[in-house]
């Protein structure tokens, strides 16, 4: 059982590094960060504990999606990031849950975005920990600037220099996207 | 408008649209009266109110409604706005709820629009007949075809199904896929685009882009060992204003066509349902709903991405430069899985505004919004280009995919309903010239 007590303080330097890597567009030291298997998803804006491979959802990446979508972004041929937007990640409220049962959902935040682990999709989590935070991504770009506000879920496993992502999901806080917020970078 | 919004050149193989047509709030406010006002428009799926008393709240042209199933089942779409004094009824975005309350002096009503109550009843006529008139307002019309539900505002329009034509029968191609029927799913893609809402249209039409914009996404399908092509794949005007391409070489479909990312399980799966259409549908209905990509366009506000998987995309056009889009899957009712879990991946992988291709669509027609400011009041130069493989039709020969036949159609109906007197036509349209597909 990871002791969450020490490692809390661990657990914000690996998200603040990760909100700099991102901020800085260094996607392959942003790979570095995930474990081979790991996920990543954004459920849509109407989120209410779906799991994404049940329902519709803006990014539902297996290992092979990540790969392909940071290949993607090192592109110059990624037209929806060229010239890149410029972001200014705050990550806050930062908070670890062991994970006794994968099953149970998370008892944080609005209800309708706690959702379960399933064993179907993350397999055995008996060395892995949860996490949430809050976060504001600002983004410019076409003249425009935007926030976007919302909540991590991510599923981390300690590794001998830190952490590694088995499931990274960035929840939005959002009714809908508002004109010109694509993802087309990483939230 | 009187001045050439369209400009049809027979002679010299040429069709142009005035740029004023992105940008005009002039032309945006008679689109709202000749297109938004008088025709069917795309409100929702039925699938998503699978309850009784089930509802949700949408905006269509500019209108707040309440698409809700009522306590028998009957599917309703009420004006949101209190017979009262015109408050919305109800804030909610979405439930189940057997009355809707107005807060702002209580009435309530129940979810098939009658009144249940009226507080003080006594200070009014009081009488059945006045408790009538106050019941929640009904669109002007509601038909329902295949489960997608359609409204329009005047009471004027043609039967639904006359309506839709030949893009009827592609949407019953669609319901055919899977013995079981098709449902939408929870996870909507709920998002805006600064664009105006006809070149999300010329978009999704538009096979030419394919290759330049989506390069990376291109780059992903080949080294996952499929082979993009822009062969034998063509473009249709349907009529009253719907569109189609077909297609086949740009990626796979889910239990219909395999390609090598989608593993050896789904290569079996998509061999036993082949089998298996071939049995329900006959051979022939079979090739054309198993064996070819669709995208169709029913006009004005309903694109159907019959793609990787299936899309339904709605636009609501906000004003000339901004575009709500929504976005649901539409999925087998029954279904393996993992052949659901590869389904979703792969949707959302391409499609949305997180995926790997639609940012760049985005990024295009956000592009054009800004560009085709430069050449306003150009004259002559304020016009874009559409005449791509006009030559070939001329001739009698299908348009491709890769041209621009099927924006052409489009503007074609808009400019009748639109600004008939802004269409300018040289020379003569050759009796050749091809239109149309019906494969019933
Ligand atoms: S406006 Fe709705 S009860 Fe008065
Ligand atoms: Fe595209």
């Amino acid at each position: 059982m990871i002791d969450l007590a020490v490692s809390r303080a661990a657990v914000e330097d690996f998200l603040y590094a990760e909100a700099d890597i991102l901020d800085a567009w260094d996607y392959d030291a942003w790979l570095a960060l995930f474990e081979p298997g790991a996920r990543f998803e954004v459920p849509t804006t109407d989120f209410r504990g779906w799991s994404a491979i049940e329902s519709g959802s803006f990014v539902t990446d297996d290992w092979d999606l990540i790969k392909a979508r940071v290949k993607r972004l090192k592109s110059r041929k990624a037209h929806a990031e060229n010239p890149h937007s410029r972001t200014h990640r705050l990550v806050s409220n930062v908070r670890l849950h062991p994970i006794t049962d994968p099953a149970a959902p998370l008892r944080v935040g609005p209800v309708s975005t706690n959702v379960a682990l399933t064993a179907r999709q993350f397999g055995d989590l008996s060395d892995s920990f949860r996490v949430t935070a809050s976060f504001v991504v600002h983004r410019a770009r076409d003249g425009e600037f935007d926030s976007y506000v919302g909540r991590y879920d991510h599923v981390l496993v300690p590794h001998e220099d830190g952490f590694r992502f088995r499931l990274r999901r960035s929840i939005l806080g959002h009714e809908f996207l508002t004109a010109g917020a694509r993802l087309s970078f990483i939230l | 408008m009187t001045h050439t919004m369209v400009a049809e050149d027979w002679d010299r193989q040429t069709f142009r649209v005035n740029r004023e047509a992105y940008r005009s709030q002039q032309l945006f406010d008679a689109e709202r009266e000749q297109i938004w006002g008088r025709s069917w428009l795309y409100l929702g799926h039925e699938t998503e109110l699978p309850n009784k008393n089930d509802f949700k709240v949408r905006t269509l042209a500019g209108r707040p409604l309440i698409f809700v199933r009522d306590g028998e089942g009957e599917i309703h779409a009420f004006l949101n706005s209190c017979p009262h004094r015109g408050t919305v009824v109800c804030r909610e975005n979405e439930g189940n709820a057997k009355n809707f309350a107005c807060f702002y002096h209580a009435w309530t009503f129940r979810s098939n629009g009658q009144v249940s109550s009226i507080p003080g009843l006594d200070a009014y006529p009081g009488d059945e007949a006045f408790r009538a008139s106050m019941a929640l307002r009904s669109v002007a019309r509601l038909e329902i075809h295949e489960g997608y539900v359609f409204v329009a505002f005047t009471a004027d329009v043609p039967p639904l199904l006359e309506h839709l034509g030949d893009a009827a029968d592609y949407m019953t191609m669609i319901e055919q896929q899977h013995a079981s029927g098709m449902t939408t799913l929870p996870g909507t893609q709920l998002y805006s685009v600064r664009g105006n809402w006809k070149l999300a249209v010329e978009n999704a039409m538009d096979g030419y882009h394919f290759s330049p914009t989506h390069n990376t996404f291109v780059g992903y399908l080949r080294e996952s060992g499929f082979a993009v092509t822009d062969d034998d794949q063509y473009a249709y005007t349907l009529q009253n204003g719907h569109l189609l391409l077909v297609l086949t070489g740009h990626g796979g479909r889910i239990s219909m066509i395999w390609e090598p990312r989608f593993g050896e399980d789904e290569r079996v799966r998509t061999q036993e349902h082949r089998a298996e259409m071939v049995q329900r549908l006959g051979e022939r209905r079979a090739h054309y709903v198993a064996d070819e990509s669709h995208i169709l366009f029913v006009y004005p506000n309903l694109l159907l991405f019959d793609i990787e998987g299936l899309s339904i995309r709605q636009l609501e056009p906000v004003s000339p430069g901004v575009t709500d889009v929504r976005a649901w899957q539409l999925v087998p009712k029954e279904e393996d899985p993992d052949a659901r879990a590869l389904r979703m991946r792969t949707v959302v992988s391409f499609v949305g505004p997180g995926g790997l291709a639609t940012p760049d669509d985005i990024e295009a027609y956000e592009a054009v919004q800004r560009g085709i400011e430069a050449t306003a009041g150009g004259g002559a130069n304020d016009f874009s280009d559409m005449s791509r493989g006009l030559a070939d039709e001329i001739k009698g020969v299908q348009g491709r995919s890769i041209d621009e036949g099927a924006m052409r159609g489009f503007w074609r109906h808009w400019v009748a309903a639109v600004a008939p007197a802004g269409l300018s036509v040289t020379g003569e349209r050759p009796e050749s010239f091809v239109t149309g597909r019906d494969v019933r």
